[in-house]
């Protein structure tokens, strides 16, 4: 489960279940009429391949029908894979090696877009979009989009790493949410004790192994100074503070502020347990609020978002970004038109249809103030101060590796099998030895 | 031999080609291939491609989480398979004990076996919640980290394995306790043997050969376990349920590092061949003793 695309409830996922397959019913309708028609100046198909758009509702089939009236005798066919982020790349690396061009568009986990570029699967798409037209979309998604100076992909879908608070815990103990997180292990300490409730916890976060680990790992590195990767490309050059993050972290374990099943929890059990009342913050992504303030939540109006806190003497809050980005095959057979395709789904109008027909975050700063968009979602404005300073996982082609390398060693940190110097000091040495052989 | 003879062999080996040839295209081509891929190094995404030889598998020799994963392969496979061992072969006893209610108790049984791996490992999520897990609420509130503890990951998984294929055990057991005549029974009976005696010298031994398979098939199954550790685990905490194969997954197919993961997979491979001619050559002398 990529943490870019969480996991959502089963009952949502089944309505969209349904809508899509009322609409694999007028597609197919549709292709049934095409073949009736004269066959000679056939239209021109575009596959657009997307992983399943979960939320209360998905705008993507109207926004294709729009697409194709704007463009006459042209047909986009959108085709869903699974919401699971390894069955998805699975699929992309398995067609694009295997050369087929089954698909012209793709939706890709902003991870993979320097990774697919290095490997020759994407169609540089710099002849059709300029630097200036990535200009109003969140800067953390351009780095990925730009990967070794041309454009790649353009950013669709973001996301970033929030705190999640309990307001009326806070309000009651006159508490501001809190900058640090040395502030936020205080207030902890001060209103479990007060609060006295044993089933109350502290902070709840992503621990498991698995990319979650990873981004949760790399934003306390960042927020206590440190990177993977020094300008010289040297891994973890501030070892120290590195180690220094991951010590927080397993701190939180050994003191109680975190409950020890954190190394095994992903976005929706950390979700749901926050959900039920029972923590005072969680680390997450912008997904969750709508579910919290849903019907029937136990935590109704009672949580606020904030910034992900920094380090004392660290650096300040450090948040990672996630998301997707549109991508051309690069064996399509129409280049033009599907990079017209990218560019109107990518477009201002299409992303403001995303987000207050879905639940999606655009990518388009204007649109965090635009009102309609604020209407539905009030809190967009405190999401995009957030997203503003978000910074991307680190743009390489190697990333998953360098991810799957780090992500059981920054697990021995949390669970104590390793001390966090010598977890440190392995995930560098492997890291090393793996980026050495890619030369 | 007769000109016939030799005719009726020649006409065998023809008759002979076509499996020969499914097995050759089928099995053996496809090993083959790992086995040339397993001495490249190739990682397409870098457009990497060139003969390296042995070098992966000097770099396993002396790679720690692959003797870790090559342990936790053989700690749970030894340990599921013995508990899988017992337990089924208990429950069938049990069952040919059984006077009433047969059916639905071979239904039941017959329940865990049928359900898709994916669904029985969202069970037993659940089951091992930390928070609203049923298992940590029968142990009266407990918040025992089943899934997230080094020292009780790969135990939870082991009984999530042993639940889930037990029946198998049980009720090839069971099939062939009915095929034992009553005649035998009586007979032992009319010796005096007690239920215990019974068991030992009349049962058991007369299920050596059918437990021989059953454990053959759930030996091999178990050393290449990958599911439950992938959907329950993800290999962690600190890679303590990071089998073989899913070593070799996170090589081959999320990494894409396609000479070393298929290095990985050629040494699975080899294991499971080496432990099934350890089963068969016991099931020949079984044979030969019978």
């Amino acid at each position: 489960m990529s943490p870019s695309f969480p996991n959502v409830p089963a009952a949502q996922y089944f309505v969209v279940r349904l809508r899509r397959a009322a609409l694999l019913v007028v597609v197919a309708a549709l292709a049934a009429g095409c073949a009736g028609g004269p066959a000679e100046s056939g239209p021109v198909t575009l596959v657009f391949k997307h992983a399943k758009i979960l939320g209360p509702s998905d705008p993507v089939p109207g926004l294709l029908r729009e697409f194709e009236k704007r463009h006459p005798g042209v047909r986009v066919q959108a085709e869903s894979l699974s919401w699971n982020s390894d069955d998805q790349h699975q699929f992309f690396v398995i067609n694009l090696e295997g050369r087929g061009a089954a698909f012209d568009v793709m939706m890709l986990d902003v991870v993979w877009v320097a990774e697919f570029a290095r490997a020759g699967w994407l169609l540089d798409l710099s002849p059709w979009v300029s630097r200036a037209e990535l200009a109003p979309h969140f800067p953390s998604t351009i780095e990925p989009a730009t990967w070794n100076g041309r454009v790649w992909a353009m950013p669709w879908l973001m996301n970033v790493g929030v705190l999640y608070y309990r307001t009326d815990l806070l309000a009651k103990y006159r508490l501001a949410p809190p900058r640090t997180w040395e502030a936020l292990v205080d207030q902890v300490v001060r209103v479990r004790g007060a609060e006295r409730d044993p089933k109350l916890d502290g902070v709840v976060w992503q621990g498991r192994q698995y990319e979650g680990l990873t981004v949760n790992a790399l934003e306390a590195i960042w927020a206590n100074g440190a990177r993977v990767f020094g300008a010289d490309g040297a891994v973890f050059p501030e070892e120290e503070r590195a180690a220094g993050g991951l010590s927080f972290l397993r701190a939180l374990i050994v003191s109680g502020v975190s409950p020890s099943w954190v190394t095994a929890a992903d976005e929706e059990l950390s979700r749901r347990h926050f959900g039920d009342g029972r923590a005072i913050f969680l680390r997450n992504w912008p997904y969750a609020m709508a579910l919290f303030q849903a019907a029937g939540s136990p935590v109704r109006g009672r949580v606020g978002i904030a910034p992900l806190p920094g380090r004392v003497g660290g650096a300040a809050s450090a948040a990672s970004s996630g998301g997707a980005h549109l991508g051309v095959n690069r064996r399509t057979r129409h280049p033009a038109l599907a990079a017209e395709l990218v560019r109107f789904m990518a477009g201002a109008d299409a992303q403001k249809a995303m987000s207050v027909g879905g639940a999606l975050n655009p990518t388009r700063m204007a649109l965090y103030r635009d009102p309609d968009v604020v209407r539905v979602h009030p809190d967009f404005p405190v999401v995009h101060d957030l997203m503003l300073k978000a910074r991307p996982r680190p743009v390489t082609p190697a990333y998953l590796m360098l991810s799957t390398t780090l992500q059981p060693e920054f697990s021995a940190a949390l669970v104590g099998v390793k001390r966090p110097r010598q977890a440190i000091e392995h995930a560098r040495l492997r890291l090393s030895y793996l980026l050495e052989g890619l030369r | 031999m007769t000109a016939r003879a030799r005719g009726a062999a020649r006409a065998g080996r023809v008759m002979l080609m076509p499996a020969l040839t499914a097995l050759l295209v089928l099995a053996a081509w496809p090993a083959l291939w790992v086995l040339w891929l397993s001495l490249q190094r190739r990682i397409p995404v870098f457009g990497i491609e060139r003969f390296v030889g042995p070098s992966h598998y000097v770099f396993l020799a002396g790679d720690p989480r692959f003797w870790n994963a090559l342990e936790v392969t053989l700690v749970f496979t030894f340990v599921s398979v013995a508990l899988e061992f017992l337990l089924g072969l208990a429950v069938a006893l049990a069952l040919q004990g059984q006077r009433r209610g047969r059916r639905l108790a071979v239904a039941l049984l017959l329940l865990p076996w049928a359900l898709p791996s994916v669904v029985t490992g969202r069970t037993f999520e659940w089951l091992y919640h930390p928070s609203a897990g049923l298992l940590n609420y029968v142990l009266g509130g407990q918040a025992i980290n089943w899934l997230g503890e080094p020292a009780l990951a790969l135990p939870a998984l082991i009984v999530a394995d042993v639940w889930r294929t037990m029946p198998f055990v049980a009720l090839l057991c069971y099939a062939r306790c009915l095929t034992i005549p009553v005649e035998i029974y009586e007979a032992a009976r009319v010796d005096g043997a007690g239920a215990l005696a019974t068991v030992r010298d009349v049962t058991l031994p007369l299920l050596r050969r059918v437990l021989l398979i059953a454990l053959l098939f759930r030996t091999l199954d178990a050393l290449r376990a990958f599911d439950l550790m992938f959907v329950l685990t993800g290999g962690g905490p600190a890679n303590t349920t990071e089998t073989l194969t899913v070593y070799a997954y996170r090589s081959l197919f999320q990494t894409l590092q396609l000479g070393f993961g298929a290095a990985i997979g050629v040494v699975v491979g080899a294991l499971v061949m080496l432990v099934a001619w350890a089963y068969l050559r016991a099931m020949a002398n079984e044979e030969a003793t019978a």
